[in-house]
């Protein structure tokens, strides 16, 4: 119950900045309509010899701006980095709740938030104007469901670990940069990866990164395999049991002192 | 001048005090602008160009804007930092200065660790240029001209940080408004203003005028059409938006009140 009442909190915190948040998602939008402009520009006259046509890269960088807002934009670090600047985390690590959970669950209830105030405000403006994918496949959305939520699960366990590693740093805006470039990079947002020369593939493809982003928004497109999934889950298994573990290494390197 | 140098080098010197983190950041910066340029070059590699434009010359575009708005974070830190002054309440404390605000917020911190971002910008400029010069378009005007564009670019950086940051004085947070004013418009004009549609070509044309730090030169050094004056017509439209976005900055003072205690 005590995950319930954080997850409420946090999406009613977030509710406090929501007319700012609808200006910024007109800027949001805008970022689309220039990738999208891009690849109108690269792919006029050359469709042909393209995997995708005009119409299927302005859907997929319009899903792609929507499923931003839910697994690329989290939280630096979930900011935990204050906490350990603090020394608020003694006490969080302390509580009777899993500190993976406490952090995790809070920035749960801002993507949920995002969703109702970022993505689908977005995904309306694209709806009226380039148009926006429509799964035909009733099935689709279940796989869609499970893709999102895993993609979801891994960039949070790829940000709590940014965030875990100040306890050794302090410091964390530069590891937070290199991850979202590396979400925005090898996760597909401007180029689908299945396009990048194939040495740069067969890296990318070996990387947790495409999860968050690219086989999410692939699924949402009908044009992946449900076999993404078992990728996905492994990925999330995997970074779950490394995220406990780097949280077990950090408490015990947590002193309290005073008396 | 030598008071600026002076309130600089402090600033400086508190940074430093951080070696470590400082590197950490300038090859971040550095990595998440070349990233997006990789991703272009893979995309160019496939298809050739983006509506006429190659590789190497949506590479000058590209540079001249990223070197533009890494060189404003390096010096208007504090300016884009704005918000933080309006939501604390510190402005008070820059009024009582016998020195403009403006001037003071300039002075108070160099962010260096985002000179990586231009460093990147150098670099592609380089490969740019090298590329250019294979195929005989890079004249000794175009390579004559980049650091023109990019302290034109620069200028209309500034003034567009100035402009976003005086709307502070009216509704105090300005971050979400930096996305539209700045973010979203340095990274349309990484390419070629003729990909755009009508209606963002007018707002990047006038309303916050990118096209004119590259685009509008570029496409007349590559021969691409335009007339000389094509060279001329950035500087001042720099010039314009910069008085332009000083006036507000001011008007925006004469607003202010304080929130008090």
């Amino acid at each position: 119950m005590i995950y319930w009442l954080l997850f409420q909190k946090s999406f009613l915190r977030n509710m406090q900045y929501r007319l700012a948040h609808l200006i910024n998602n007109a800027a949001s939008a805008i970022f689309g309509f220039v990738f999208m402009a891009v690849w109108v520009g690269v792919l006029t006259g050359k469709e042909s010899g393209s995997p995708y046509s005009i119409q299927d890269m302005v859907h997929y960088i319009g899903t792609g701006q929507v499923f931003l807002w839910l697994t690329v934009f989290l939280t630096a670090g979930l900011n935990i980095q204050n906490g350990v600047r603090s020394g608020a985390i003694t006490m969080e690590l302390a509580r009777p709740v899993h500190y993976f959970s406490y952090v995790t669950v809070q920035e749960a209830g801002r993507i949920a938030y995002n969703l109702l105030f970022r993505s689908i405000p977005i995904a309306l403006v694209y709806v009226l104007t380039v148009g926006f994918y429509v799964p035909e496949n009733a099935v689709s959305l279940l796989y869609i469901f499970i893709s999102a939520i895993l993609a979801i699960f891994i960039s949070l366990n790829l940000t709590y670990l940014v965030g875990i590693s100040s306890i050794w740093t302090t410091e964390i805006s530069w590891a937070h940069f290199v991850l979202i470039t590396l979400l925005f990079g090898f996760g597909g947002q401007l180029v689908p990866i299945d396009l990048l020369p194939k040495p740069i593939y067969s890296i990318v493809a070996l990387t947790p990164f495409p999860c968050v982003l690219y086989y999410p928004v692939m699924m949402y497109l009908e044009k992946a395999a449900p076999h993404v999934l078992l990728i996905q889950a492994s990925w999330a298994a995997a970074l779950t049991m490394i995220s406990f573990w780097v949280t077990n290494i950090a408490r015990s390197k947590i002193e309290i002192q005073g008396g | 001048m030598k008071l600026y140098f002076i309130l600089i080098s402090g600033s400086l010197k508190s940074r430093m005090q951080y070696k470590m983190n400082f590197i950490f950041s300038m090859v971040s910066y550095g990595m998440i602008m070349a990233v997006d340029f990789i991703m272009l070059a893979a995309i160019l590699r496939r298809f050739d160009d983006v509506k006429g434009w190659d590789l190497y010359e949506v590479g000058l575009l590209y540079s001249i804007s990223s070197i533009a708005i890494s060189l404003y974070r390096v010096i208007g830190a504090e300016v884009h930092d704005f918000e933080r002054y309006m939501v604390n309440g510190e402005f008070d404390s820059l009024l009582i200065r016998p020195v403009s605000p403006l001037f003071l917020l300039l002075t108070r911190n160099i962010d260096l660790s985002r000179i990586g971002g231009a460093i990147q910008g150098l670099i592609i400029i380089a490969i740019s240029v090298a590329g250019l010069m294979k195929t005989g378009k890079a004249t000794l005007l175009l390579i004559a001209y980049l650091p023109v564009a990019v302290l034109t670019g620069l200028i209309i950086c500034f003034a567009v940080g100035v402009l976003t940051a005086a709307l502070a004085f009216w509704t105090e947070k300005i971050k979400d408004f930096q996305t539209f004013t700045l973010y979203a418009p340095f990274t349309a004009a990484n390419y070629p203003m003729n990909i755009y549609p009508g209606l963002l070509k007018i707002i990047f044309f006038t309303v916050i005028p990118v096209a004119f730090m590259n685009y509008v030169p570029v496409m007349y050094l590559l021969q691409k059409g335009g007339e000389w004056w094509y060279l001329i017509t950035p500087a001042a439209v720099a010039g314009v938006f910069l008085t332009f976005s000083l006036i507000m900055w001011h008007i925006g003072i004469k607003h202010y009140h304080s929130t008090g205690s």
